[in-house]
């Protein structure tokens, strides 16, 4: 695999620390109000009280969770789709083809946006369901282009002519063809979402409890000038997630 | 593709891109007539009354049957309506959202401007420098600029530099100017050219192996000459690329920036009507972005072609 290790290393520590962590995130104890950070609260408290440590661990590992499960989803439906129609070819793959590159470039943001914003109390299911209506077009692309490639080649031309049916056309060679690069987009779009995902958070659209990466810097930037340790938290936390998400893209030694 | 006319080709592609806003529109449409929940008890809240939530639902035409409603939707469009604002019910939807668009236009402008400047400048040294740690800081920041998300520094250098040094005004500044301009800009422009960036220094790299340089050089151009008239322009067309592919980041980085310094602009139209479910302005925000997107992708395929002949 690609460099999962940076990502693995992070999931670990950040368990551990959330379930070695006697505080919860949610809890609120007025007196600790955006204390700076101290050997009780190694990363100090946010507005309420509440456990920064606690609330860093659990939102990085929320945030990681939706990313990594919609970037997966979008992996199979974008690829599956892309293989099929570039094996069919012709009028369907140029449709997808097309359709693919709009959406690609759409403000999905925006969009993103104004779709959960509709649902009276959006859940992480709903933000996930949105994010994933555009997810997919970069990997459905990828096997576009790459099934554009092995279509002509002997192999998949000798397996139709052995009387294979296109299912078994499809699975056995299109999807595995189209694979490789997809886990290379894969980096790439989890660190979209995981980013899309904070910024819906940051403008009021997450998790009902605010236990996510987007909300502790919102918070952060609240109390900016009573104590900028809180955004610190965040940003970091924030920067952490994204850096190593993407380093799933890159290869060794890039 | 070949053989067809510049205006033949434009005229495709609108078409293409209205049948795309269209789809848009219908999506949006029906996703907010579909999904669950009464779109009253969103608007209203959950202590409105049922005279209220009536009253709306009769404003709204929302007991009309479905396809009227769509139809009625469709023919307001045309008339450039998408609905009264419920904030401001004296005001159509589309006109909200459409007078936030010179704010926001400024900022992508200064956006694009610093993000082109800096991205193909960093691209250019981190492939034509001498020394090689400029080579190599030029890289790194590049990577640095595509990996760190605007959502965690933006706060963070605004607090460092607005904060802490007063280099920049403070966020919600009515007296921010050109200078609350241009580091907003400068913000929004770092991600835009990290990717410009990367788009400069592959190209860039691919020209240095190709003849028209190596002739170049043979016919004794200094180094300068050589990258700078003969390479930098290969730049061009890849440039309009990136510039309309990353339009739509550019659109929901402005959305987080004017939130975040409290600039007024189409961000700031959509946060506010998220936060009073204002659902006929976010039906037209999205509308609208889709409608210039649509245009300016239209226009950057045109651009790119008649910049790089390679590329009709």
């Amino acid at each position: 695999m690609r460099r999962a290790w940076p990502l693995l290393l992070v999931v670990a520590v950040a368990v551990t620390l959330r379930l070695a962590r006697a505080a919860d995130p949610r809890r609120i104890v007025l007196v600790d109000e955006l204390a700076r950070p101290s050997l009780r609260h190694p990363l100090g408290c946010g507005d309420g009280g509440v456990d920064l440590l606690a609330v860093a661990t659990e939102a990085l590992l929320r945030g990681l969770l939706l990313a990594l499960v919609v970037a997966a989803f979008s992996l199979v439906l974008g690829t599956t789709l892309g293989a099929a129609a570039g094996l069919r070819g012709g009028v369907a793959a140029r449709a997808l083809t097309r359709l693919c590159d709009g959406l690609q470039a759409f403000p999905s943001f925006v969009l993103a946006l104004a779709l959960v914003a509709a649902v009276p109390r959006p859940s992480r299911l709903h933000v996930a369901v949105v994010l994933a209506l555009t997810a997919w077009a970069p990997f459905a692309r990828l096997a576009l282009a790459e099934l554009r490639v092995i279509r002509g080649l002997a192999y998949v031309e000798a397996a139709r002519a052995l009387g294979a049916p296109p299912l078994q056309v499809l699975l056995r060679h299109a999807i595995p063809a189209a694979l490789p690069t997809a886990r290379a987009q894969l980096g790439s779009t989890a660190s979209a979402l995981l980013v899309s995902d904070a910024a819906l958070a940051f403008l009021g659209l997450g998790p009902a409890d605010g236990v996510s990466l987007g909300a502790l810097v919102d918070q952060g930037v609240g109390t900016l000038v009573r104590a900028p340790h809180v955004l610190m938290v965040g940003a970091g936390a924030l920067t952490l997630a994204a850096v190593t998400v993407q380093a799933l893209a890159d290869r060794r030694g890039v | 593709m070949g053989g067809r006319s510049t205006l033949g080709r434009l005229a495709a592609q609108l078409a293409t891109g209205l049948v795309v806003v269209l789809v848009v529109a219908t999506v949006v449409f029906f996703a907010f007539r579909l999904l669950p929940g009464d779109p009253t008890l969103v608007v209203l809240g959950e202590q409105a009354t049922l005279a209220e939530r009536a009253a709306l639902r009769a404003r709204l035409h929302l007991d009309d049957p479905l396809l009227t409603q769509y139809l009625r939707f469709l023919a307001g469009l045309l008339h450039g309506q998408a609905g009264a604002s419920l904030r401001t019910p004296s005001r159509d939807a589309i006109s909200v959202v459409v007078e936030s668009l010179p704010d926001t236009a400024r900022l992508a402008g200064v956006s694009v401007g610093f993000g082109s400047i800096l991205g193909v400048g960093a691209g250019l040294v981190s492939v034509a420098s001498t020394h090689g740690f400029a080579r190599r800081l030029a890289e790194r920041c590049i990577v640095l600029g595509a990996s760190v998300p605007l959502l965690a520094f933006a706060p963070v250098v605004t607090w460092a530099l607005s904060v802490r040094l007063r280099w920049v005004p403070l966020p919600a500044d009515p007296d921010a100017g050109l200078r609350g301009l241009l580091f907003a800009g400068l913000l929004l422009g770092l991600p835009l050219g990290a990717a410009v960036g990367r788009m400069a220094r592959a190209t860039l790299l691919e020209a240095r192996e190709s003849p028209f340089l190596r002739v170049a050089r043979a016919k004794g151009r200094s180094r300068a000459a050589i990258w700078l008239v003969h390479a930098l322009p290969t730049c061009a067309g890849p440039l309009v690329t990136v510039l309309a592919a990353q339009l739509g980041a550019l659109l929901g980085g402005a959305v987080v920036l004017e939130r975040l310094l409290e600039r007024r602009g189409l961000g700031t139209v959509l946060v506010d009507a998220l936060a009073a479910r204002d659902l006929p302005v976010l039906q037209a925000c999205v509308l609208v972005s889709a409608t210039f997107f649509v245009v300016v992708q239209a226009l950057g395929v045109q651009l790119h072609a008649a910049i790089d002949p390679r590329a009709r």
